[in-house]
């Protein structure tokens, strides 16, 4: 298994994806994190808007949370980890190595979790350095311990989750396009139209996003899961659908 | 180190492959039927047929790829899927595919891991394929010919005993055919190892091989040695004379089969080149032209791939008899 990761790990480091993902989190979690403090004060001015004011350890996390909304770049890194063997056509030389194709998605699953937690350490480190300064510029109180450290674990520890549902759905879907676009499609069109419908309401806090949602948010957490189940939940809908890919898709004939 | 002791260790026995009974149904197409044969350690087998006669379908049952509707293939008794070190017993070329972002010497560092081979195989097998200059280049820039080279040298890593290779000569220019059937002859004859190569082209493994194996709608139609299916003394004989019909009759009458293929010109079976002449010479008859025509080989592949519907194949050999 040691030798299987060792083989993931070149694999993934030696294209520029890991590159340009990794980028891509800290430019839109970087990014987002300076949004919310540089409006912060004419979100202050309306107070409908839900935004804590700025002097307050709410808005303080709320900044420091900012890494969750690059998930989604983890995701992708794990679908593509995945199905980037059938897109490219290396699915014949990896199983020709590996005959044992559950093991080859299983050193997957790991490499991915271990290495989504590495960037996701990268990622949070660029949210602290924009948010720290800028909030203490602007008297707000600063401490990376209590609550405020929980906020970024559970950041880390969703993005690192978020990895090992990717490998999942790919080797699920096999296909690279139709895996990414439909996690998008997913996420970001089918869960708020599930969250909306009141039928389906309810199912929203055991569902991908209402989980990713009971780990990273400071406000707001009616309605959701605890911290602890949401990871829980999230890492078995990752073993689960990789098993489901497992059985249905990866050990299908490579042709 | 261990691994490299290991490796020489398990490479140094002779290993047989042995295809027995497989077959695999794509809906109501019967890609490869009931399909057995053996390969022998020492030879360069050839695995030839049309395209779409189930040769690729046959390879990637053989390695664990494909699963068969039944059958199955062994190396040395044991079936891919449970060789304890399988890139050290067995390399194969089945695709000529890289990711287009990774350059051809990270693409092999990534089997090597995989496999547990020192990192060091990689470059060796690059100089083993002459592809050190291009080693550091991203692959999506590669020609087929390169791909196919790069392809090879994933397949040595493991210094393996079996060698199975999927229509390798595709994009090779005549020098590097010339090199790979040098190399296949070197490594079956000079070190014992098992070679499989497969073509849809009788010309490009007639030179190469030992034995083949000839297949044709995923059915076994020939298998036998070079010497044995491309025999000169069973060859047909082409003449043109002007007094044809005094030689057809002669030649009937010493019990060849003769045909007619245009006024004045006949195919000649059954009796050798050299005694068609002295026949021709005792008795009296003019001759224009006199060759030979086509091997039994050559003949058997023509009919092969000139109507594969009507191709119901041709009786066996005693010689080339289905080894159990």
């Amino acid at each position: 298994m040691i030798n299987l990761i060792r083989a993931e790990l070149r694999k993934l480091f030696s294209t520029k994806l890991w590159l340009w993902l990794l980028l891509g989190a800290c430019v839109l979690s970087g990014g987002s994190a300076a949004l919310l403090i540089g409006f912060a004060d004419q979100a202050a001015a309306s107070p409908e808007s839900g935004i804590p004011p700025v002097e307050s350890d709410a808005f303080t996390q709320l900044a420091l949370a900012a890494g969750a909304n690059a998930v989604v770049f983890f995701l992708i890194l794990g679908i593509i980890g995945m199905t980037q063997e059938y897109r490219h056509r290396t699915a014949t030389p990896t199983f020709l190595a590996t005959p044992k194709r559950g093991q080859v998605v299983l050193a997957k699953l790991l490499t991915y979790l271990g290495i989504s937690l590495l960037f996701a350490v990268v990622v949070n480190a660029v949210v602290i350095a924009v948010a720290l300064p800028w909030l203490s510029a602007k008297g707000a109180p600063v401490s990376l311990s209590g609550e405020n450290l929980e906020v970024l674990l559970s950041s880390i520890g969703a993005a690192a989750l978020y990895g090992l549902v990717g490998v999942g759905v790919g080797a699920l879907l096999r296909n690279q396009v139709a895996a990414v676009v439909g996690a998008l499609v997913y996420l970001f069109v089918a869960e708020p139209i599930l969250r909306s419908v009141p039928a389906t309401a309810p199912a929203y806090k055991f569902l991908p996003g209402g989980v990713l949602e009971s780990i990273t948010a400071t406000v707001g957490t009616t309605d959701l899961l605890q911290r602890w189940q949401g990871a829980l939940l999230l890492a078995g809908y990752g073993i689960v659908l990789a098993v489901l890919g497992w059985v249905f898709a990866v050990r299908r004939d490579i042709s | 180190m261990s691994t490299s002791t290991q490796t020489t260790s398990e490479a140094a026995a002779p290993t047989r492959v042995v295809v027995s009974d497989l077959s695999k149904r794509f809906g109501s197409v019967h890609a490869v039927d009931r399909l057995s044969f053996v390969v022998e350690p020492g030879q360069v087998t050839g695995f030839l047929g049309p395209n779409g006669a189930g040769k690729t379908t046959t390879l990637r049952m053989a390695l664990g790829l494909i699963t068969p509707d039944s059958g199955s293939a062994t190396f040395g008794g044991t079936p891919y899927s449970a060789l304890s070190r399988p890139s050290s017993q067995v390399g194969a070329v089945l695709e000529t595919a890289f990711h287009p972002g990774r350059s051809g010497r990270s693409h092999l560092r990534v089997y090597c891991a995989a496999a547990g081979i020192s990192d060091e195989r990689a470059d060796a097998v690059l100089t083993q394929v002459g592809m050190t200059d291009a080693a550091k280049r991203k692959t999506g820039g590669y020609s087929l010919g390169m791909r196919q080279r790069l392809g090879l040298a994933t397949a040595l890593l493991g210094d393996p005993q079996v060698l199975i290779l999927d229509e390798p000569a595709n994009g090779l220019d005549p020098e590097g055919i010339q090199w790979l059937r040098n190399f296949m002859q070197h490594l079956a004859h000079d070190q014992g190892r098992t070679i499989l190569v497969s073509s849809h082209l009788l010309a490009e493994v007639q030179q190469t091989v030992d034995r083949i194996v000839i297949i044709a709608g995923g059915k076994l139609v020939r298998e036998g040695t070079i010497a044995e299916l491309a025999d000169p003394a069973r060859a047909s004989v082409h003449l043109r004379s002007p007094n044809a019909v005094t030689l057809h009759q002669a030649l009937i009458g010493a019990g060849a089969q003769v045909e007619t293929t245009s006024p004045g010109e006949l195919t000649v079976r059954g009796m050798p080149i050299a005694a068609i002449g002295h026949l021709a010479f005792t008795s009296g008859v003019e001759l224009h032209e006199l060759r030979t025509a086509t091997t039994d080989l050559e003949e058997i592949y023509f009919r092969l791939t000139a109507g594969q519907e009507e191709f119901k194949g041709v009786p066996n050999e005693p010689s080339a008899a289905v080894a159990p």
